[in-house]
C-alpha cells in the first residue's frame, strides 16, 4: 500500500522522484510533477509520518524541506537531523533542537531506509513556489533510479498493548488500575491522605 | 462530581488560586498569545489585537471568576523582551503570566531574562518536558519559577502508565523524573500537564490521567485538549466550511478534563475567551454543586457558582 500513514498530504504522480514538505507553510505544486507533498507541524509524531510515506514509494529520491519553519518544535531543522545523524539509544533525534524530537512509532530499520534512499534538499523558510520549481525541475532533469521493494510501516493504533482483556468488577467502578470507584463506600469512610 | 479521599493541594501564585478538589475553586483558564505568523514581527496591529485579547480575557475573568492567565508564547530570543513587557504592562501587578517556549535552549533564556526584572515568582513555566537540556537546568537552578508545568508527554508509552513514569523516574529517556528535576531546582509549586496527544495516539489516556495522577500525587492537573481537536485530520477540512463546528468542538473539549477533575485548561489562542469562560463557567456550576450537595464542599464567594446566578 502506497502511504500507508493518514496525513494531510496531497499526491500527485505516483512516477515522480520528488516529494516535498512545506513545513508550517501551505504551498501547491503540479500534481503531474510530484509524487507526494505536505505540511509537517510536529517533530515527533510529524516527521514519523513523513518518513513511513515517503519509504513507502521506492521511486522518491528527493524530499526537499521547504516553507517556513516551525517556530519552536523547528520540525524542518529535526527532520534534517534524523537525516543525517539519525537517533540516539532512547529514539532522540541527535543534534534536533526541536521541542521533543522523538522517534518512537517506526524502527530503527525505516530510518536507516530513509536516510539511504533519501536525498534531502533542506530549503527551509523559501515559501517561493518559483524557486522550490526550480529545484524540482533540476531533481526531475536527473535520471533517479527506483530504491527497489517499497518499505512498509504499518501504522499501529495503540502500539502499548494488544487489545487488553475485558476487566471485570464486581460492584464498583473501574478507571484505571490505581483508582477504582466505589460507589457503596460510605463517606463517613473516605479519610484524608495526606500529601 | 469526583471527590478525592488524597489531599488535594492548592497552590497560590500572585492572586491566582488553583487545585483543590473539584469543584473547590475555579478552573484556572490559560489563553495563548502571540502564537501565529501575524504576531511575529509585533506589527502595531497585531500588537493592538492582542492588547484588546488581554482586556477581554481579564474583563471575563472578573465577570466568571474563572481566573485567565495569558499563556504567552516565545519562539525566538528576539522574542523575550518584547512579549513579556507587552504582557507585564497589561495584566494586574500580581497576576502570575506562563511562558509557552517549545525549545530548551530558549527556556533557559527566557528563565535569566525573568530573574534580570525580577519575575521569576511570577512565572508559570511551561514546559518543564522530556526536551530538556543541560544549560535549562543550570537556568532553573539559578532563576527557578514560581511554579512549573510538568509535562506527562512519553513518546515510548502514552498510556497514563507511561505518562506517569516520565514524570516520577524518567521512564528510560531522562535520567529523573521531571517532578525530581523540578525539587532539586527548588521551584515552589507544580502542576501536571497530562499531555494532549492526536486521536489515535491513546487520545483518550490524556483524559483519565487526571483523575489518576490527582489521586496519586494530589497536584494540580490539567492539560491542552484543543491540540487534540487542533490535529484531528477529518475535523480539518470539515472546519473549512463549518467553523462554527469546530469552535464548538475546540471549547467543548475542555468540558472533558474539567469533568474529570482537572484544575487548569489551556485553552488555544486567546482570541477564543468570549466563549471558553462563559462555558467553563457553567461546568464549574455543576461541578462545584455537585461538590457542595454531595461531598459537603465549601464554594468560595468568587467562584462562577456564586458570582453568576
Amino acid at each position: 500500500m502506497m502511504y500507508p500513514w493518514r496525513g494531510e498530504y496531497t499526491i500527485g504522480s505516483p512516477d515522480s522522484p520528488v516529494a516535498i514538505v512545506t513545513l508550517a507553510s501551505k504551498i501547491d505544486f503540479p500534481k503531474d510533477k510530484i509524487a507526494i507533498w505536505g505540511h509537517m507541524k510536529t517533530e515527533n509524531l510529524g516527521i514519523e509520518k513523513v518518513v513511513a510515506n515517503v519509504i513507502s514509494n521506492p521511486l522518491i529520491r528527493v524530499l526537499i524541506v521547504c516553507g517556513e519553519e516551525v517556530r519552536g518544535h523547528r520540525s524542518g531543522h529535526s527532520l534534517l537531523s534524523l537525516h543525517s545523524k539519525g537517533v540516539d539509544d532512547n529514539g532522540r533525534i541527535s543534534g534536533a533542537k526541536g521541542a521533543v524530537p522523538f522517534i518512537e512509532n517506526i524502527d530503527e530499520e525505516a530510518i536507516e531506509r530513509f536516510r539511504s534512499q533519501i536525498k534531502i534538499i533542506n530549503m527551509i523558510d523559501v515559501i517561493d513556489n518559483e524557486e522550490i520549481m526550480k529545484a524540482v525541475e533540476e531533481q526531475l532533469a536527473i535520471d533517479h533510479e527506483s530504491f527497489g521493494e517499497p518499505y512498509i510501516v504499518e501504522f499501529v493504533d495503540n502500539k502499548n498493548s494488544d487489545r487488553p482483556s475485558v476487566k471485570r468488577l464486581t460492584g464498583k467502578i473501574g478507571f484505571h488500575k490505581d483508582l477504582i470507584l466505589d460507589p457503596f463506600l460510605e463517606i463517613e469512610e473516605m479519610p484524608v491522605e495526606e500529601s | 462530581m469526583l471527590n478525592f479521599s488524597k489531599e488535594q493541594i492548592k497552590i497560590k501564585i500572585g492572586d491566582m488560586s488553583m487545585g483543590g478538589q473539584p469543584g473547590e475553586l475555579p478552573t484556572v483558564l490559560f489563553g495563548t498569545v502571540f502564537y501565529g505568523k501575524k504576531y511575529r514581527d509585533h506589527a502595531p496591529e497585531a500588537m493592538e489585537e492582542i492588547a484588546g485579547f488581554i482586556a477581554t480575557q481579564e474583563e471575563l475573568s472578573q465577570m466568571t471568576g474563572n481566573p485567565g492567565i495569558c499563556d504567552i508564547f516565545i519562539g525566538s530570543e528576539e522574542q523575550i523582551e518584547t512579549r513579556l513587557n507587552f504582557v507585564l504592562d497589561r495584566v494586574p501587578e500580581n497576576r502570575p503570566i506562563c511562558v509557552d517556549v517549545p525549545e530548551s535552549e530558549l527556556r533557559a533564556k527566557v528563565l535569566d531574562h525573568a530573574g534580570e526584572i525580577g519575575v521569576s515568582s511570577r512565572l508559570i513555566y511551561n514546559s518543564l518536558n522530556l526536551g530538556l537540556e543541560e544549560m535549562e537546568k543550570e537556568a532553573l537552578a539559578n532563576n527557578p519559577p514560581g511554579c512549573a508545568i510538568v509535562l506527562g508527554y512519553n513518546p515510548k508509552n502514552m498510556s497514563t502508565d507511561g505518562r506517569m513514569e516520565i514524570l516520577e523516574n524518567g521512564a528510560g529517556l531522562l535520567d529523573q523524573g521531571l517532578m525530581d528535576i523540578a525539587k532539586e531546582a527548588n521551584i515552589p509549586n507544580m502542576i501536571i500537564d497530562t499531555g494532549a496527544t492526536p486521536f489515535d495516539h491513546n487520545t483518550a489516556e490524556t483524559i483519565r490521567s487526571i483523575p489518576v495522577m490527582k489521586n496519586k500525587w494530589g497536584l494540580p492537573a490539567g492539560c491542552a485538549i484543543h491540540n487534540t481537536v487542533e490535529s484531528w485530520l477529518w475535523m480539518k477540512d470539515y472546519r473549512k466550511t463549518h467553523r462554527e463546528a469546530y469552535l464548538t468542538c475546540d471549547v467543548g473539549a475542555n468540558a472533558l478534563p474539567v469533568m474529570m477533575g482537572a484544575d487548569y485548561c489551556v485553552y488555544g489562542p486567546m482570541r477564543n475567551a468570549g466563549q471558553i469562560f462563559p462555558f467553563i463557567a457553567m461546568v464549574d456550576k455543576f461541578i462545584a454543586e455537585g461538590g457542595e450537595d454531595y461531598f459537603g464542599i465549601e464554594i468560595p464567594e468568587d467562584h462562577p457558582k456564586r458570582r453568576l446566578k
